[in-house]
């Protein structure tokens, strides 16, 4: 996979999670964040840090984003959520505009 | 996530960060603050985007989104009076260039900021009703750029110039024009359009009714409507290349007002090269090009269409009132045909085939067509000649269109019944003299007759056809019966005519020769022997003859003569001279056809078989008739025609009228029965208005005629006055 079509997604422990552009790209921010016409450091190296983002949730965002780019127009199956997670995961998603 | 439906619930913040810090926002904002700097410095390469995105997040979500949106405006409104001052002080040329970079980086440096501060742009700024980013930063921009009062006027000023320019022929920076255009249509319609466009109009308007000033003054109609044309183009590609669209129908109206419109009538009636001379010298192009032009503007295509007609009009009365024409009437029908291709050329080439110009060219025809009353007749004629010897050697497809042609010519004519009556009597004489040289043609045309006018208007024609079929096959059975026993005899052709159908004047019959009387009297057993209950009558006025002679060197000829002119040249079989009066005493033929008959028998160069004393053109009482021996002809057939009034002399033409009027008279009478039958009453206005409708097709009634059909029509008591109003009629039985 080429660095070009891939973006470094880091949490707020420092795990990177490496995952399509495209499929970063369901997040409205992220997808601001990687288009907006003056290049933005994250831009340019193709890394985003959420400090206020915990390794869990971000993980299960990036499922997100994959299931989301596999299932959004159909909508058959249901994003499995983890009751625990369910606050966090609703206050990172309002951030991430997704 | 599938969380998306609770999102609309207000959200703690995230990470229960503790704000003890008073200064947080001021602190935030800073950071913020700095940011839109460096972007509108392009130096934004250093900064993270989630790190500002977070600031302006949090701001919000702790309720500072008021002082983040002020501060935005502040910022952004301080960035935009340094570039302001920056475009106002760039000097001549590069002014534009100047706007144009300036505006481009603020378009980026816009997007940035309202990538950044999206979350406001989400939240806060729809509950609170505030402008979103980008349309405020578009409006800051108007307002503080392009409204500042160095730039708006000189903004306005460069551009106007340089369409000037362009107009002028100079080539300029379309992109750049485009570019700073695109400008003012982004910042709204209402800027381009009280920024530029109300000025870019009143200037052109102001140009243009300059240069056509000029033109009008300089050039012929042609060149000035290619000029107007030429004009026309180029603001349309100007349109098209850096405005915008919607200011295409109001430039090109300025245009069509102060180019086409304003001097429309000096135009069309122009001396040498106005409308009328386009015509006269089959200026298509310019025509079209006129066409097309004023069809732009309202009224134009009147203007155009009652030169036109007038023209046409004018034209067509010249032809018709010009006494020479009237001495040809083949030439002059000819005349009429061309004139009506000329016309629907110009229509078709010209004029896109309008349908109100085709409409114009046909009620101008029908004008002057029937402002001489010898249109009918002419047509006849016209129709005559071309079946009589005009169409030889023509196609079959060529001949259609010849008939379609005078088809035409007859839709005009408001006297069909007159046509009628010359068209009959001109086809009677094709028929009997067998100078009709195609059938087909003959038959086709009379279909053409009966679809315009219906079954009543050529069922006569249509019977003199059969009789002259009947008649074919009645000879045969004569011959076929009697053949052996006339033996050397001369050979006899009859046609028997139903009276009615043909146009016969009842005449006296001649006396003919003794050999034809025995054959005719034998003709005549047969026919009553076959027929019951019939009488038959010779119209030797109709019939034609072969003779065979012998002259003087023992050379033969066959001459081919009227019935007539045969009587006349049996008698010289038995004597050497005669007057004209004891010719006239034994043939009994009336004197006037008598005169005529001799006149192509002695006067004719190359046909005088026949010498005369004295010799001059006239035919006297007196004068001597000799056979001549002298006569020579290097044709073994002569054929002698009869001088003939191809035209109808004036008493004859009064005579002709006078049975129309007569025929026309029962028409009228049918059409006012018919009308009362359903109507039972109706006043007089009324009744003339509806059998003129009813006979439009034939002919057009006269009021005082159809006044004295009713009056007789009372006096026979199919009608009667109301006792009460006198202006109302009943219909009785």
């Amino acid at each position: 996979m080429k660095k070009e079509d891939t973006v470094k997604l880091i949490s707020a422990e420092g795990f990177e999670f490496v995952v399509d552009k495209e499929a970063a790209m369901v997040s409205q921010t992220i997808h601001n964040m990687l288009t907006s016409p003056g290049s933005f450091a994250e831009r340019q190296h193709g890394e985003v840090t959420f400090p206020e983002i915990s390794t869990t949730i971000l993980e299960k965002i990036c499922q997100y984003f994959y299931w989301h780019l596999q299932f959004a127009s159909g909508k058959e199956t249901e994003f499995p959520i983890e009751p625990e997670l369910t606050l966090e995961l609703m206050m990172a998603a309002n951030y991430l505009h997704t | 996530m599938s969380t998306q439906k609770k999102r609309a619930f207000q959200i703690e913040a995230f990470k229960h960060r503790v704000v003890v810090d008073p200064k947080y926002a001021e602190k935030t904002w800073k950071v913020l603050e700095h940011a839109i700097h460096e972007i509108y410095n392009h130096n934004a390469s250093g900064l993270s985007f989630e790190e500002l995105y977070r600031n302006a997040y949090n701001m919000v979500l702790h309720k500072f989104g008021e002082k983040l949106y002020t501060g935005l405006v502040t910022t952004m409104t301080a960035h935009l009076k340094e570039i302001s001052q920056s475009i106002e002080s760039a000097q001549g040329e590069i002014f534009l260039d100047e706007l144009n970079r300036k505006w481009v980086d603020h378009n980026k440096a816009l997007q940035m900021i309202r990538d950044i501060l999206m979350y406001m742009d989400r939240t806060f700024i729809p509950s609170n009703h505030k402008t979103p980013v980008h349309e405020l930063g578009l409006n800051l921009w108007r307002d503080v750029v392009i409204h500042s009062s160095k730039t708006q006027a000189r903004l306005l000023d460069t551009l106007l110039e340089l369409v000037l320019r362009e107009r002028n022929g100079e080539v300029i920076n379309r992109g750049l024009m485009r570019n700073i255009i695109k400008m003012l249509m982004d910042l709204g319609l209402p800027v381009y359009q009280h920024d530029f466009e109300k000025h870019f109009l009143d200037v052109s308007a102001n140009f243009y009714c300059c240069e056509s000033q000029k033109f009008i003054e300089t050039c012929d109609c042609g060149d000035y409507l290619k000029k107007a044309e030429r004009r026309l183009n180029e603001e349309l590609e100007r349109v098209s290349h850096y405005l915008d669209p919607r200011s295409e129908s109001k430039i090109t109206n300025v245009v069509e007002k102060e180019m086409i419109e304003s001097h429309m009538h000096t135009l069309v009636h122009m001396e040498n090269s106005g409308l009328v001379s386009m015509l006269v010298d089959d200026k298509y192009e310019d025509l079209q090009r006129m066409y097309n032009l004023f069809r732009r503007v309202t009224a134009g295509l009147t203007i155009v269409k009652e030169v036109m007609t007038s023209f046409i009009r004018d034209t067509g009365k010249q032809l018709i009132m010009d006494p020479e024409r009237l001495r040809d009437p083949v030439d002059f029908v000819q005349r009429l045909l061309d004139l009506k291709d000329k016309y629907d050329k110009v229509i078709t080439m010209s004029f896109n085939n309008d349908k109100t110009f085709q409409n114009a060219l046909n009620s101008s025809f029908e004008y002057f067509i029937n402002l001489n009353a010898r249109s009918p007749e002419f047509i006849s004629l016209f129709v005559d000649d071309k079946l009589r010897r005009g169409l030889k050697g023509v196609g079959e497809e060529d001949v259609e269109i010849v008939l379609d042609k005078v088809m035409m010519l007859f839709r005009y004519l408001q006297e069909k019944d007159v046509f009628e009556k010359y068209y009959k009597q001109h086809l009677a004489k094709r028929l009997l003299s067998g100078k009709t040289i195609s059938d087909d043609a003959e038959r086709s045309l009379i279909v053409k007759l009966k679809t315009e006018c219906g079954y009543q208007f050529t069922s006569k024609l249509e019977g003199m056809f059969t009789d002259m079929k009947t008649s074919h096959d009645t000879m045969q059975g004569f011959y076929a019966g009697q053949g052996t026993e006339l033996g050397d005899g001369p050979t006899l052709s009859v046609q028997v005519l139903t009276t009615g159908s043909w146009p016969t004047q009842p005449s006296p019959p001649c006396n003919l020769p003794s050999e034809i009387l025995g054959v005719c009297d034998r003709f005549r057993t047969y026919y009553l022997g076959t027929h019951n209950g019939r009488r038959l009558s010779w119209q030797t006025n109709m019939g034609t003859a072969d003779l065979k002679a012998t002259f003087g060197k023992g050379q033969k000829h066959e001459l081919n003569v009227s019935t007539y002119q045969m009587c006349v040249l049996m008698l010289f079989n038995n004597v050497e001279q005669l007057t004209c009066k004891e010719i006239e005493q034994a043939t009994a033929i009336p004197m006037s056809d008598l005169r005529r008959c001799l006149q192509s028998l002695a006067c004719v160069k190359g046909k005088n078989v026949l010498r005369k004393e004295p010799m001059s053109k006239d035919i006297a009482e007196d004068d001597a008739f000799f056979f001549n021996d002298k006569f020579t002809s290097k044709f073994f057939k002569v054929k002698i025609g009869t001088v003939v009034a191809q035209r109808e002399s004036e008493p004859e033409n009064l005579e002709t009228r006078q049975r129309v009027e007569e025929d026309r008279k029962p028409q009228i009478e049918a059409a006012i029965v018919r009308i009362m039958k359903s109507r039972r009453t109706l006043d007089h206005n009324n009744i003339v208005a509806e059998v003129t409708k009813q006979l439009q097709s034939r002919f057009l009634p006269n009021p005082v005629v159809i006044k004295k059909r009713i009056e007789s029509l009372i006096e026979r008591e199919f009608l009667e006055r109301d006792k009460v109003d006198r202006k109302l009629y009943r219909y009785l039985a």
